[in-house]
């Protein structure tokens, strides 16, 4: 799959015209005109989100024109534009992006401490080539040296999940 | 009291035991921020600002900018030994720094760089220094319109003087803006933007954000890339160093040229990056004689190196005199000073002054302790960079995950990092800037009070911003910042009938 530059570029204007859309819409509905003691809660952003479709839309036509330049460039010999995301880059971001979704998730529902182990070990591992146990070494390490830092230097509690209780760490 | 003797009682706060420790600590964990790839100084900032919660304020902003410079330093070292800039503004760095310890003096060319970083640096304190007091209070006649002037300023001279597109600038700015109203509205009370979202209700933090945008968002770039580190050797001969330090007065044009240009640019929001592209381009088109630029000449070195710290360090005035920061770094401070209960302006002068002038002498300092930490530690930190990314990489994802948690301990925020780290990586991508992003999100609160309270004073009429001379002056002075440069290029292509680069 490759994606290309004029693609990303059409779906990030896109994106962020909603995005302005969004802002008008939820001010509007606190009101975004004038009353006597000044502007209503929603002026601000109303207004903001406006200016915010109104630049979306100029990247929009600039990236169409762009892309027709580029595309006139190319029929007469010249260059074929650069890909956004050719299919070894994509393979690589979809693969690093899948982990660490993973590690969001496994954060949520086991703790930052097995959270980040699992991740770094798993990665270390089936991504570095090292073997389990050494991989594993390395996460519980760092998840001891976060707990070191965090918790006994600063007194800072981070997440916890089911484990921690029954290692008797509250 | 004259300056000299605020300055000098600043030195009485800034060097105590304590406090030396802090910025030695400050130094290195920037050291390790700036070399690392997917750590950079705005997100290494916001990393640390949970933990000086424990702090009072004065030692907390030492801790802080110390980090600062260690991050500017530390991005010059990878840039020179592994041609990978670890900091955006060390870009610059790479295209002589990189050659020249190719061809085998890699101590010349770290030195080199760190005695320019030093004296740029030096050079910016000393502008902050003798401004300060002139600066606020030239601040204390400002009412509400005025700020809301500046902050037109400050965002007007991203959209004009920035590099990106125009219009990609407004969308980070205006993304910002409406990011930053998400949740209570100070002025009104009201709920704003949350759509329902019990997680809005408090608002989206400016640290999260900056954690996602710029950390996750740099890791992804460094992923797709697929990066292997490619390093020249890294030891550091002393006799190199001192024969360097011998060579540096040849420099002296370049070191003012490129500290003046690294002031106006720090001063006004133009920010280190900028600075040092800027400074290393006037460099190579002074220069007459001697092997072309890219090939490892020292000026090439010299020139964006002075500037980028003369600039880093100039973009404390701003931040601390007016309340409106010109770099991401500063911006990422402000944020913290107001979390720490502290209000940027000119009233912080009056009001906290050990505050602000044991940072300025901190300032002296601890870039003082910087130059001979890093020239100590570079075989040390470099070796970092050894640290295959398998294993690094993820270490630096959990640190930016447990960092956001810190922020609020709400598990909400780890998602808003990862959308963040998304919407990083396709902006940095797309060259769409990140700066005027976290700069909004900082001051949206700010500049929507001054515009309500200057609202209110005219009853709605926005003849208020042209009222005075000095509100007026100031809008004009934006409003030429953000249609200038754009009609000067404009009207160069036509005369030359050649497309612009």
């Amino acid at each position: 799959m490759t994606v290309k530059v004029f693609h990303a570029e059409l779906g990030t204007a896109v994106t962020t015209g909603l995005l302005g859309l969004a802002g008008m819409i939820g001010a509007s509905e606190l009101g975004h005109g004038w009353t006597e003691s000044g502007p209503q809660p929603g002026y601000f952003p109303f207004y903001v989100g406006l200016i915010l479709i109104g630049a979306s839309l100029w990247n929009l036509v600039a990236a169409f024109l762009k892309h027709r330049a580029a595309h006139r460039h190319a029929a007469s010999g010249g260059e074929v534009e650069e890909p956004f995301l050719d299919r070894e880059r994509a393979r690589r971001l979809g693969v690093f992006i899948a982990a660490l979704l993973a590690f969001v998730v496994a954060t949520l529902t086991l703790g930052i401490y097995a959270g980040s182990i699992l991740y770094i070990a798993w990665s270390a591992w089936r991504q570095g080539g090292y073997r389990l146990p050494l991989a594993l070494g390395v996460g519980v390490a760092f998840a001891v040296s976060l707990y070191l830092i965090f918790e006994v230097i600063f007194k800072i509690p981070l997440l916890k999940g089911p484990i921690e209780p029954l290692l008797g760490i509250y | 009291m004259g300056n000299f003797d605020l300055l000098m009682q600043g030195f009485g706060i800034a060097i105590t035991p304590m406090h030396l420790m802090l910025m030695v600590a400050g130094v290195l964990m920037g050291l390790v921020v700036g070399v690392l790839p997917g750590l950079g100084a705005p997100n290494g900032v916001s990393l640390l600002i949970p933990l000086t919660f424990t702090l009072d304020p004065t030692s907390a902003i030492i801790l802080l900018s110390s980090m600062y410079w260690g991050a500017l330093f530390g991005g010059s070292t990878t840039s020179i030994l592994f041609n990978i800039p670890g900091e955006p503004s060390s870009v610059a760095t790479t295209f002589d720094g990189y050659p020249m310890a190719r061809s085998g003096e890699s101590t010349r060319a770290l030195t080199l760089a760190f005695m320019s970083a030093g004296f740029g640096a030096l050079l910016g304190v000393i502008v902050i220094t003798l401004l300060a007091g002139w600066a606020s209070r030239f601040a204390l006649r400002f009412g509400a319109p005025e700020y809301f002037a500046v902050y037109f300023l400050a965002f007007a001279a991203f959209i004009g003087m920035g590099s990106a597109a125009p219009a990609k600038t407004l969308v980070s700015l205006a993304t910002g803006l409406l990011l930053a109203s998400v949740g209570m509205d100070s002025v009104t009370g009201s709920i704003r933007l949350t759509f329902g979202f019990e997680d809005l209700l408090s608002g989206i933090s400016f640290l999260v954000v900056v954690i996602g945008l710029f950390g996750i968002g740099e890791l992804l770039s460094t992923v797709q890339e697929g990066l292997r580190f490619r390093g020249v050797a890294s030891r550091i001969d002393l006799r190199d160093v001192f024969r360097t330090i011998a060579e540096l007065p040849r420099y002296w044009a370049t070191y003012i040229r490129s500290g003046l240009i690294g002031i106006w640019m720090g001063i006004t929001p133009g920010g280190p990056t900028a600075a040092s592209f800027m400074s290393y381009g006037i460099a190579r088109s002074s220069s007459r004689k001697g092997a072309p630029f890219g090939t490892g000449r020292p000026e090439g070195i010299v020139a964006p190196e002075t500037a980028d710290h003369s600039a880093g360090s100039c973009a404390m005035l701003p931040m601390l005199a007016l309340g409106v920061p010109s770099s991401a770094t500063a911006a990422v401070m402000m944020g913290g000073l107001m979390i720490w209960g502290l209000t940027p302006g000119p009233m912080l002068f009056a009001t906290q002054p050990d505050f602000v002038w044991g940072l300025i002498a901190s300032m002296y300092v601890s870039n003082l302790i910087g130059v001979v930490l890093v020239l100590a530690t570079v075989p040390m930190f470099a070796a970092l960079l050894r640290i295959p990314f398998t294993i690094i990489g993820p270490m630096i994802v959990a640190i930016c995950f447990v960092g956001a948690y810190t922020v609020s301990n709400a598990t909400f925020d780890l998602w808003l990092v990862l959308i963040f780290g998304l919407v990083g990586y396709l902006f940095s991508r797309l060259d769409y800037p990140l700066a005027p992003l976290v700069l909004a999100m900082v001051l949206g609160h700010k500049a929507e009070n001054a515009f309500h309270q200057s609202m209110v004073l005219s009853d709605g009429s926005l003849g208020i911003f042209f009222a005075n001379p000095l509100v007026s002056g100031i809008m004009a002075v934006g409003i030429a910042l953000l249609v200038l440069p754009k009609l000067i290029a404009l009207g160069s292509r036509f005369r030359r009938r050649v497309p612009v680069e």
